[in-house]
């Protein structure tokens, strides 16, 4: 049984989701410019490197409340 | 009743605006997907990082592996986070004081208590739901078969759970106006429960049962029988506690 | 009739007496200033009016009905505006006066008509932006919006311009007092140019009670100041004219500051009449009898000082005064860079209030 392609119908929605969330990560952070604290180069670089659990973090705790 | 769907209305807004809903269907899309995907690979990680030898002595990973996959992640990560992301569900308005100007128009305060929970329950069924869904998906995909008894009930008694913690999490939050004060009560009473479960008899009362016994129904282990009286104090204290929330909400300076 | 009475209302924070026993009444359509210093307890009295916070006693009516804490069933004659208003950040201005409406009752036809005509009029009509991004007289304005929407019988502001810069605060004081024909606004400031620019009452809050009340011509007439300001063109002038012998023989109280003189003739002349103790002893009551044919220029104008006529006329005494100090001018040869007669301004009344 081919191992890799057994698996292809969950890598590419873990895949799709974990770029959407970044995207939207990304796109938040640098439209906004406030956060309740950081900045933005430091939002991207957790958004970006922390590969799931970051744009999380940014939008639990980093994302400005009045936005 | 009017003032509770217009509240209602602003919730899902601001639930979907805030990225709240978003959030929460990814993370628990995941979770689902990821359930059997960990179970099935658990072997060849163990072979890898261990030695083949060990990973030689477990049994293939099957449907029931999904599952308990399913609950560490849902029924655990799954809860903190959905605890952590409506942390703030009274504290955000209370601290900004967003609320003086709907509630001195004639908007109830328990209007706004059961629309709060509204939203939230609603976010947290269609999260495990899809969880479930995809969970029950991939798990027929890769081990053909979910014929295990009890699964749906095992899942709804983890939504109890989670409606449990939605209700203690709005009553803890009427008693501050941080959201950290919420936050810390909610755990400082799963913790309670947590102890108490070093008694061996005490989890056909303990409410956290629905949500670490769930396996233990799905393997026969612990029947539906023995969580009853669990079942039944559990869906006493959301009445309670929602109850609690709205007279303690009526009482306080906005 | 009264919109809201506010009756021996008393409020205490711990150990602090906030309201002690304090009265208030609120005519129908009039823009209504209540003045008092920071921490006077203007928030306060607004939000038991409000049904916000619990009075520690007496009663507070909301057109002639009883205001409860909690749910008040008043709310529904009021609009309210609090000091800084916060909305939510995410949602957009008609979507906020929709959920407002909703919760108010009103139809959707009649959310979409009013909501409409309110945002024109605060000038936030076709701003799709999110409030999250709005300045803060763009809030304060839609503030104004949603507390007209269900066409309140009272509306309640709590220092609606204090956050504001000077744009800010002449659009929103120029939407409240247009609002005087269909409603009733209260709004409380420490800002007293405001209260002149735009109400008709006023009444200053200081120490847990109201100190001063009524509109704001009355309390002016009440705590007038008989006298004049001279400003010479510099202050050797000012001491000379100071010294002038008329003045002095008179009895006139003169203060000097740099070039500028003060010439107080009688101090105060209320309704009831009683002059200050600590006024001016000169002319309380002077007859202005033989002044008639008394050219302004006259070096020495002559007062007689006949007590037993009628009482004379505060524009009397004032004009005696002021020719006696032109006589002084002209003689000591001083042009006055200004001259102009004492006007109580609601700063100085609010200072001798509040001291």
């Amino acid at each position: 049984m081919n191992e890799i392609g057994q698996y292809i119908p969950f890598l590419i929605p873990l895949a799709i989701a974990q770029v959407v969330l970044m995207v939207v990560a990304i796109v938040h952070i640098v439209r906004h410019r406030h956060y309740r604290f950081g900045s933005m180069a430091l939002w991207i670089v957790v958004a970006v490197v922390f590969g799931f659990i970051g744009p999380v973090v940014y939008f639990v705790f980093g994302r400005d409340r009045d936005e | 009743m009017r003032g509770y769907a217009a509240f209602l209305g602003k919730e899902l807004i601001e639930a979907v605006r805030t990225y709240k809903l978003f959030l929460m269907l990814v993370i628990f899309g995941v979770f689902g997907m990821s359930s059997p995907l960990l179970a099935k690979l658990t072997p060849q990680m163990i072979a890898s990082v261990v030695s083949p030898e060990l990973a030689a002595t477990i049994p293939a990973p099957s449907a029931v592996d999904a599952w308990t996959q399913f609950y560490k992640n849902v029924g655990q990560l799954g809860l903190v986070i959905l605890i952590i992301m409506f942390s703030g569900v009274l504290a955000n308005e209370l601290s900004k004081g967003t609320l003086v100007n709907v509630v001195t128009k004639g908007l109830s305060r328990g209007a706004v208590i059961l629309a709060k929970l509204t939203s939230m329950v609603a976010i947290w069924t269609g999260s495990l739901v899809l969880a479930a869904g995809l969970t029950w998906v991939y798990t027929q995909y890769l081990f053909g078969s979910n014929a295990l008894p009890h699964l749906v009930v095992s899942v709804v008694l983890l939504w109890v759970f989670g409606v449990f913690l939605l209700s203690l999490l709005v009553c803890a939050a009427t008693l501050g106006s941080n959201n950290w004060v919420a936050l810390l009560i909610t755990v400082a009473v799963v913790a309670v429960g947590l102890v108490a479960g070093i008694i061996p008899a005490a989890y056909h009362y303990n409410p956290l049962s629905l949500a670490s016994q769930n396996m233990a129904l799905i393997t026969g282990t612990v029947t539906l029988g023995d969580l009853w009286p669990a079942i039944g104090i559990t869906l006493g204290l959301i009445v309670v506690l929602v109850a609690a929330a709205i007279g303690i909400f009526r009482r306080r300076v906005l | 009739m009264s919109v809201l009475e506010i009756d021996h209302v008393d409020k205490a924070f711990g150990s602090h007496q906030v309201l002690n026993k304090m009265t208030m009444d609120v005519p129908e359509h009039c823009v209504f200033g209540f003045v008092g210093q920071n921490g006077a307890g203007k928030t306060t009295t607004m939000k038991i009016a409000l049904g916000l916070l619990k009075a520690d006693g007496g009663v507070v009516r909301v057109c002639g009905e009883q205001v409860t804490y909690g749910n008040s069933r008043t709310n529904r004659h009021v609009g309210y505006l609090p000091d800084v208003p916060e909305f939510y950040g995410y949602m957009r201005p008609m979507e906020y006066l929709r959920l407002c409406g909703q919760v108010t009752g009103l139809s959707s036809g009649q959310i979409a008509t009013r909501g409409g005509e309110l945002l024109e009029m605060v000038g936030l009509a076709g701003v799709k932006r999110r409030i999250g991004g709005f300045s803060r007289g763009m809030k304060q304005r839609l503030g104004i919006a949603q507390a007209l929407l269900n066409q309140p019988e009272l509306v309640i502001c709590d220092e609606p311009t204090s956050a504001l810069d000077p744009i800010g605060r002449k659009e929103v004081l120029d939407i409240l007092a247009s609002l005087k024909d269909r409603t009733t606004v209260v709004f409380s400031t420490h800002v007293l140019s405001d209260v002149e620019r735009i109400c008709d009452q006023v009444a200053i809050l200081h120490g847990g009670r109201i100190a001063l009340a009524g509109t704001i011509a009355e309390i002016k007439a009440q705590h007038r100041h008989h006298g004049f300001v001279v400003e010479c063109a510099n202050p050797a002038d000012a001491d000379r004219l100071a010294g002038a012998a008329e003045l002095k023989s008179m009895g006139i109280n003169t203060t000097v500051e740099g070039a500028t003189l003060t010439v107080m003739i009688a101090q105060h002349a209320g309704g009831d009449g009683a002059p200050r103790a600590d006024g001016a002893a000169g002319l309380v009551a002077p007859s202005v009898t033989g002044l008639a044919g008394v050219a302004p220029a006259a070096p020495s104008p002559q007062f007689s000082q006949s007590a037993g006529s009628a009482p004379s006329t505060w524009s009397g005494s004032d004009q005696a005064g002021g020719q006696l100090l032109l006589g002084a001018l002209t003689r000591l040869d001083i042009t006055p860079v200004r001259f102009e007669q004492m006007e109580p301004t609601l700063e100085s009344l609010f200072a001798e209030v509040v001291k």
